[in-house]
């Protein structure tokens, strides 16, 4: 191990500490009735001698010695099960706890830190290293009780033949060495195969979610090849993790049956010479094999402790990543609407913003400047990847500018709490998410459990309550995974609905009636002109129909606004502006 | 997506499905199998190996140390040390064996389960959820290689060493063995009372990690959305809600386990305090001799661990067999769009012709197609309108034959598309989907899904020819650029241009584009599609779009709605029809600048 390595661990270690230090009590109770268990084992070995000595032997009171070892066998069989369900209760209820507060975190942290993670990643954070926490603590009751009872045992043998007691246990030790080589060892080779195995999840997964582009172009061949690959890495590897299982596992089998060949033969001899029980032997035998599991599990029980504090470590990572954007120290309220003060105005004072990743060269705004009227409703119209998605998430907060400012009513966005914020900007995304759900849970996301009456009627403006109630339960139809058995169009329209019913105070539509028929979109067109009405609304469009429900259209160009004005306007005086809307090329339609 | 709910509550087995999931996996092992054999003739041989210890402390006992015949008991410590040493050499040859016919095995597993999904329809990935595909695949077989690492081989000598333990006590003492069968009837019962709740608990344990797993997996796929909408905290409450719910069911199967490990240990202990109390009684009475209650108190521990591994194993198996009927269900499912024995080779170009054709998605549910007619002729070009959910998007999933028709044909030259081979078909049509799904990987490795084995110039050349090679390029990273999970690092029109680029690296006589450039500012489109004219040359082409400037470059068009074709015709003759289209069209052109 190196040095590093070394501090890594035993900022593990620290963790794991804190972390179960909540749970002192239980743990304790754990080791508590762990140790009345070894109590009653230690002295099941102990009786039994007496018992052949004294009772079958000499003829003495066999009954009693018999009618102690069933009392020892209560004890231990009572204690066992005591041991066992607080060591289960308190490593379930530290996994638990990890993971609620894991998924917390998760769910706050910035968009930039979700642009770089990976789900799988996340995902196996949350299930398989919280699992080998929960893999330590559950041990630690059974470790401390077979700590004892592995020196309690070693006292006693040493106590009643010092010698026999020297040979048989030398080689216990290295059982204990060897488990925790093999461990050390095993390790790595089973990470290697739950990576490979990883690794055909992915191809799977791709397979299975990209399964219309991969049948489109019939590229199946070319997944089972690379399915083959990973079954053959997941063969190799699973190989050599039994090959490690196969120098490891027999030997440490073999270690203890040697101390048990030492006992026939040099206590057999101390029997005949008279200088040792019968009963005794037999103890010392029992003994031994007592120790076997033990000292096994004492060896295995500390590799895991490495291996769960490197897991923990790996968790922390996520708990302490701090987020980006997060609620001011003093947030400040936004302005009450009130019939005298209209709100929503928007105002972008020369915002600077570039994705971080690793070229700060690259910007995509370049010091934009715009100002929205309450009520108002804007147009931004620009190029493909010119930026506009990107004034969405801006205007959520998702991300920060890197210079200049965002204001809403007045207020720095970056001092209003999230969930304000956030509350009064609804957004209807260009790629539509829906969730796992009904289709009104799905309409009322930004509320749940709000009146279906609003739903209805939020649906209807989208234009969505027609095919709904089409839909097999209608607004109870549990929408698919990733609600595809909706066509684009619909999806779209059910997206439409939960932003209206998120009530917000701007509205931003990004390109969300791209996969609307232009006849539908006239009559949805009419709806959004109700919803808009009053309400500050971006509307992000390459559609002439839809930007003309705009009060005023700009242009993005560049990172910045180009120009702004009526759509006809801009189409008579910007060139750029025609260019995107390719308005110079397309040939009047005949009537 | 990740693996969730794999093996359920409902799906344990009866006995005689068991049988038949047994037999087969035997079937499918095959040159494994006499790999195989050989590692249980192993186990067998160190099974005998581990149990002849007690026997022989019996025998030094009682023929040596009582006695008193050291070469008797120095004979019998070599005998000993002989036997582990054999042991330790027969469990090493062990492990290797049974894991590599195990691993094989489901090499083979692996391999033909993939291949048969991926021949299964559409309609088939309609209906699985991703996720319990993915569990198939990944937590289902790797349940089965916990299995083949020590299951089998535990099991395997568990089953010898209760057996030969017994008859072992038998052959020692009659009376003894009588003694320790008191306690086992209750040990029975105790153990298959455990084993039934501990497998209804562990089903159920299983089922919550499921739902554990899909309330995060939708937490982090769904962070945006959740938090732009401000729904953090209740979403953190569901999490909490199914977290707690999985908690409860992992103590509920702690509980149901608890009560049997105490009786276990308890059991044990009692049995050889029953041993000692009448088998001391009967050496007074000389009925046996000390040394037999000596290796029975010895033996004891060989009777009682095999029967706790044995009903711990017992689920274990049982959630493999489960495991392996629901993959052999998978293999078994026919698909339903399969290809024939003897395919029929499709013409190099030809009209697509549809016949007639009623299709729905789900059986019993409204048709998403009513009796469609259409007629493309080779070398012209089809565009497709129409409302939301009308039906355009499956029509053309249908000419790529994604799906079968319930009634009616879709033909290619003559040729129903059902008689061709699949890797005919999809060299002849290429479906660019309303959803271009973008890999995790490089631009470049979305592209070349296309077509893996084109060559670099190739793939630039077939980006000039659309004119978005130095699009690409500009990119940061130009075309190593990483797009990130569903292309995620791109703006929608960027993701847009990726999947349709796609098109230009095949050679397809029939192409069809659903909607491909519907996000991309008008500009750009126009751009694409100057450039996808000239890959239109000489192919047959439909466009589902919803954008009148595409629509009208095309020869006929044919408004869909409400699952039939409602209109068809060139631009001119639909105008003079004065019905959806011309609608479609005035809409358009009022809004169009002069
Ligand atoms: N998460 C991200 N990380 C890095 N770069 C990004 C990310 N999202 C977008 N980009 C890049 O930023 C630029 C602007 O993207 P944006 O999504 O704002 O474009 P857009 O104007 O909405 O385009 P479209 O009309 O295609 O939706 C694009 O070049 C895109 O590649
Ligand atoms: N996989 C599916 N399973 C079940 N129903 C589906 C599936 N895909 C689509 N549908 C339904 O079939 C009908 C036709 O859908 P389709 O996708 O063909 O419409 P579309 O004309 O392409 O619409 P859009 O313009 O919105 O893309 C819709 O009512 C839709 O809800
Ligand atoms: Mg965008
Ligand atoms: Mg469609």
């Amino acid at each position: 191990m190196t040095e590093e390595t070394k501090g890594v661990t035993r900022e593990g270690w620290l963790l794991l500490i804190a972390t179960l230090r909540l749970q002192v009590r239980g743990l304790s109770m754990g080791a508590g009735v762990g140790l009345a268990w070894t109590l009653g084992k230690v002295a099941v070995p102990q009786l039994t001698r007496l018992a052949i000595d004294k009772g079958i032997e000499k003829d003495g009171s066999l009954i009693f010695w018999t009618m102690l070892i069933l009392a020892a066998a209560t004890v231990a069989g009572f204690f066992a099960a005591c041991r066992r369900y607080f060591a289960f209760r308190e490593s379930r209820l530290t996994e638990s706890y990890l993971r609620e507060r894991l998924f917390a975190q998760i769910q706050g942290l910035h968009v930039g830190f979700h642009d770089k993670a990976q789900t799988g990643q996340l995902m196996s954070r949350s299930s398989s290293d919280l699992q080998q926490v929960q893999g330590f603590v559950v041990n630690i009751p059974i470790f401390v009780s077979q700590i004892t009872m592995v020196l309690g045992v070693v006292v006693i043998l040493f106590f009643s033949d010092p010698i026999l007691a020297a040979v048989s246990l030398a080689p216990l030790p290295f059982i204990n060495v060897s488990a925790r080589r093999f461990s050390n060892k095993i390790h790595p080779a089973v990470l290697a195969v739950q990576q490979e195995q990883a690794q055909l999840a992915n191809v799977v997964e791709e397979t299975v979610s990209g399964v219309r582009v991969i049948k489109g172009f019939g590229a199946e061949g070319v997944q089972l090849a690379k399915l083959q690959t990973e079954a053959d890495d997941i063969r190799r590897e699973s190989m050599k993790a039994a090959y490690i299982r196969s120098r490891f596992l027999p030997a440490i089998d073999l270690l203890p049956s040697l101390g048990l060949v030492a006992v026939l033969g040099l206590g057999g001899h101390r029997v005949i010479t008279g200088d040792m029980t019968l009963g005794g032997l037999v103890a010392f035998n029992t003994y031994l094999t007592m120790l076997i599991w033990p000292m096994r599990n004492i060896g295995m029980t500390i590799a895991f402790g490495q291996r769960a504090a490197s897991a923990l470590l790996r968790v922390n990572e996520i708990l302490s990543e701090e987020p980006a954007i997060k609620d001011p120290v003093k947030p400040r309220q936004l302005p009450k609407a009130g019939l005298a003060q209209p709100t929503g105005a928007l105002r972008f004072n020369n915002v600077r913003f570039g994705y971080d990743i690793g070229h700060t060269d690259v910007r995509v705004l370049e010091g934009l400047t715009l100002e929205v009227q309450p009520g108002e409703s804007v147009a931004i119209v620009g190029a493909t990847g010119s930026g506009k998605s990107t004034i969405t998430r801006l205007l959520l907060r998702f991300y920060d500018p890197q210079t200049g400012s965002i204001e809403l009513d007045g207020i720095d966005l970056r001092e209003l709490r999230l969930s304000e914020l956030r509350r009064s900007v609804g957004v209807v995304f260009e790629d539509t998410l829906l969730f796992h759900d009904t289709v009104s849970s799905n309409i009322a996301f930004a509320k749940p459990g709000i009146d279906s009456d609003v739903v209805v009627r939020a649906a209807k403006l989208a234009g969505a309550h027609e095919f709904i109630m089409q839909l097999p339960e209608k607004y109870d139809t549990v929408l698919g995974e990733r609600g595809f058995s909706l066509s684009g169009g619909q999806r779209q329209r059910i997206a439409i609905a939960r932003a209206i019913v998120a009530d917000p105070r701007v509205l931003v539509l990004d390109d969300a009636t791209s996969a609307v028929d232009p006849t539908k979109e006239h009559e949805i067109r009419d709806a959004l002109a109700t919803v808009m009405r009053g309400r500050t609304t971006l509307v992000i469009a390459h559609r002439p129909a839809t930007i003309e429900l705009a009060d005023r259209a700009v242009l993005l160009d560049e990172g910045v606004i180009a120009a702004s004005g009526s759509h006809h306007e801009l189409l008579e005086t910007n060139e750029k502006y025609r260019e995107v809307l390719a308005a110079m090329a397309t040939p009047k339609v005949v009537e | 997506m990740y693996p969730m709910d794999a093996v359920g509550g409902k799906d344990k087995l009866n006995r005689s499905q068991t049988r038949v999931v047994l037999m087969r996996s035997i079937r499918m092992a095959g040159e494994f199998r006499r790999q195989a054999l050989w590692a249980m003739i192993l186990v067998t041989v160190s099974t005998l190996c581990t149990l002849a210890g007690p026997v022989l402390v019996r025998h030094g006992i009682d023929a040596g140390i009582k006695a008193k015949d050291e070469r008797v008991l120095n004979f019998t410590v070599v005998a000993y040390l002989v036997v582990t040493t054999l042991a330790y050499v027969v469990g090493r040859a062990q492990y290797v064996s049974l894991n590599s016919a195990g691993e094989g095995f489901l090499r083979i597993l692996r391999v033909k389960v993939f291949a048969q999904l991926q021949r299964q329809s559409m309609a088939f990935f309609d209906r699985e959820k991703a996720g319990v595909l993915v569990a198939r695949m990944t937590a289902d077989i790797e349940s089965m290689a916990e299995l083949v690492q020590w299951g089998l081989m535990q099991f395997l000598s568990a089953f010898l060493l209760l057996f030969l333990a017994f008859f072992l006590l038998l052959s020692l003492s009659w009376q003894l063995t009588l003694i320790t069968l008191i306690v086992f009837p209750f040990l029975i019962a105790a153990s298959v009372k455990f084993q039934r709740e501990s497998s209804k608990a562990y089903l159920e344990v299983r089922e919550k990690v499921g739902a554990n797993l899909s309330a995060l997996q939708e937490g982090i796929t769904g962070v945006r959305v959740i938090q732009a909408y401000a729904r953090e905290d209740e979403q953190i409450r569901r999490f909490e809600e199914s977290n707690r719910a999985l908690f409860r069911s992992h103590m509920h199967s702690v509980k149901v386990s608890t009560w049997y490990f105490g009786l276990i240990e308890f059991a044990g202990i009692a049995s050889s305090a029953l041993i000692i109390g009448i088998g001391g009684w009967l050496v007074h009475r000389g009925t046996v001799s000390l040394g037999t209650v000596v290796a029975f108190v010895l033996l004891l521990a060989n009777l009682f661990d095999p029967v706790q591994q044995l009903s711990q194993l017992y689920n274990t198996l049982q959630s493999a067999a489960a495991a392996l009927h629901k993959l052999f269900g998978i293999l078994d499912a026919t698909p339903d769009v399969d290809e024939v024995t003897s395919p029929t080779e499709l013409p190099a170009t030809g009209d697509v012709v549809v016949n007639n054709i009623t299709f729905s998605y789900a059986a019993g549910s409204r048709p998403a197609l009513e009796n469609v007619n259409l007629t493309l002729t080779a070398g012209t070009r089809l565009a497709l309108v129409g409302p939301t959910g009308a039906g355009k998007s499956t029509l053309a999933k249908l000419m790529a034959r994604l799906y079968d028709p319930q009634s009616g044909s879709v033909s290619f030259g003559g040729v129903d598309l059902r008689q061709a081979s699949m890797e005919d078909l999809r060299r002849r049509i290429v479906v660019i989907p309303q959803e271009g799904f973008l890999f995790d990987g490089s631009v470049r490795d979305n592209l070349l899904i296309a077509k893996p084995t084109a060559t670099e110039t190739e793939l630039l050349r077939a980006l000039d020819n659309i004119g978005l090679r130095e699009r690409f390029e500009a990119l940061p990273e130009g075309m190593d650029t990483q797009v990130r999970e569903r292309g995620s690092r791109l703006s929608a029109g960027e993701r847009q241009l990726v999947a349709l680029s796609r098109a230009a690296l095949v050679d397809p006589a029939v192409l069809v584009l659903d909607e491909a450039t519907s996000n991309l500012d008008p500009g750009t489109e126009m751009l694409v599609e100057a450039a996808l004219e000239k890959l239109m040359i000489g192919r047959s082409v439909i466009v589902v779009a919803h954008r009148l400037s595409t629509v009208q470059r095309a020869d006929k068009i044919a408004v869909v709605a409400d699952a039939r074709i409602s209109e068809i015709g060139t631009h001119d003759e639909l105008i003079a029809l004065n019905g959806h289209y011309a609608l479609l069209a005035s809409t358009w052109n009022k809004t169009q600048p002069q």
